[in-house]
């Protein structure tokens, strides 16, 4: 255990009285994977840890969490969150999804988390992981007894490789010393870019072939922390009935839409969407234009003032303005 | 299903000049603005199909993206001049989502050009003669939108750096 984990767990145990449950990372089914924990007993706190393999955003399951809890106790959620995380967390504060003091917030500082698809590239024989650590530009794996070093590229996760707010924006409590920042705040992102490069013609073609594999599963909206109408999405309501069963690319590319303008604005670019794609289509490209957009003509980015507003959800009275 | 679309879009790229256009127009505004146009016998094109909305507030990017995503060759989207809205605000909310979708669509490979949002008031027959007119005449020149249902036969998928 390493004093990371440690001071996590102290951390709580000192507030442990006012929460209802903790949100942290476990250790899940391999030594690989870490998954999601909700504690609920001061004695399962040990069990919380924190590592690059921790990639999950725990902010996803604020809202159900804070729904499903007991209305009278109004009991405090703990939750661990890394610089991305907390902007998902700000960006629900901001709209009134999550009340601020209801969440106890424990920031981590982080380095950048592992794509494990890329690293089952790397490494398919991999089997018991020791120990991850993520230096300027390397990443040191330290498993199966032998230590290698790989390029940051090839092992981090897409939204580590862009990442302009590595240590939480909000929070109670912080875990460790703040890092700099991979990339200078206004970097462009090289995938979008890249594609911004191609003509009309081969952009539509990449999306044709690119979600002519959608198989329609909605992990994607699942998994995504601002995603909050999951149960009356209307991507399965049948009035209005906006998308059939049909399993026509238009179909499919209908959905990704839907989803794009709903997050215009209000995408923190967390990545969850992208990592979760069991087919591995680059989701978070249509966010992240989006997102490019909204810089452009609002000069505004999502989650980072608690106090201010999403621009899609307010106006400009002037007569030339937008 | 695949099949009758493939037919139907194969007749377009052959018989010239069938083009459908998709007009949202605010009930308040731009449809009188339509309305004084025929009653003071403007000419117009015909090849607009008029959609009237309570106000351009209600224009949810969805329907422009649905419609052309099935390949309608162009939406035009009108409503009440900024601060004349009926609903005092309507336009000003829609003003921000047109221009933010107005300026994503090319990411998905379709031409910006195919979408359009203008203001029109009821009393203004001539203008709304020329922003149809010409809107027309760009679709046409561009010629029919090839929607999102065939799938292209890559060669290579591409590659991006992520």
């Amino acid at each position: 255990m390493n004093d990371k984990n440690k001071i996590i767990k102290q951390t709580f145990q000192k507030v442990f009285d006012d929460l209802e449950v903790v949100l942290g990372w476990k250790q899940g089914f391999d030594s690989l994977h870490m998954t999601p924990a909700f504690i609920r007993k001061a004695s399962d706190l040990d069990q919380l840890v924190f590592n690059p393999q921790c990639v999950q955003n725990l902010s996803g399951y604020l809202f159900s969490t804070l729904k499903a809890a007991d209305p009278e106790k109004q009991g405090k959620i703990g939750i661990c969150v890394k610089g991305c995380d907390s902007r998902s967390l700000t960006a629900l504060i901001q709209e009134g999804l999550v009340e601020r003091d209801r969440v106890y917030i424990v920031g981590i500082p982080c380095k950048g988390v592992v794509d494990v698809k890329k690293l089952r590239n790397l490494k398919p024989s991999l089997t018991e992981i020791s120990g991850i650590t993520i230096e300027a530009d390397e990443v040191v794996i330290e498993a199966d007894g032998k230590t290698e070093r790989f390029p940051i590229a090839d092992v981090l996760a897409h939204k580590c490789l862009q990442c302009r707010y590595p240590n939480p924006l909000i929070y109670d409590a912080l875990i460790g010393e703040p890092v700099t920042a991979r990339v200078a705040q206004d970097a462009a992102r090289p995938a979008v870019e890249q594609l911004d490069a191609l003509s009309l013609e081969a952009r539509r073609n990449f999306w044709l072939t690119e979600m002519d594999r959608c198989i329609r599963c909605y992990a994607c909206r699942n998994a995504c922390p601002m995603c909050v109408c999951q149960d009356s999405c209307i991507a399965e309501t049948r009035s209005p009935k906006w998308l059939s069963q049909r399993s026509d690319i238009s179909e499919k590319f209908l959905f990704h839409m839907i989803r794009t303008v709903h997050l215009a604005g209000r995408c923190t670019e967390c990545g969850e969407c992208m990592r979760v794609c069991p087919v591995d289509i680059p989701v978070t490209l249509l966010m992240e234009k989006m997102n490019c957009i909204v810089k452009e003509l609002f000069d505004y980015e999502a989650g980072i003032d608690p106090e201010s507003k999403p621009p899609l959800q307010t106006y400009d009275s002037s007569k030339t303005g937008i | 299903m695949k099949k009758y679309l493939m037919e139907n879009l194969q007749q377009n790229s052959t018989e010239e000049q069938k083009i459908r256009i998709i007009g949202f127009l605010c009930n308040w505004c731009s449809y009188g603005g339509a309305d004084t146009a025929g009653v003071c016998r403007f000419k117009q094109p015909t090849d607009l199909r008029i959609i009237r909305i309570p106000c351009t507030g209600r224009m949810d990017p969805m329907f422009a993206i649905k419609a052309l995503i099935n390949g309608a060759d162009g939406v035009l989207v009108s409503g009440c001049h900024p601060n004349d809205c009926h609903y005092s605000v309507g336009n000003f909310y829609a003003r921000r989502r047109m221009e933010a979708l107005k300026r994503f669509l090319p990411f998905v490979g379709i031409d910006t050009q195919r979408f359009h949002y203008t203001w029109v008031s009821a009393s203004e027959g001539q203008v709304w003669q020329q922003v149809v007119t010409e809107f027309t005449e760009k679709i046409h020149q561009l010629g029919p939108n090839p929607g999102f249902h065939i799938n292209p036969d890559i060669q290579q998928p591409l590659s991006l750096a992520l």
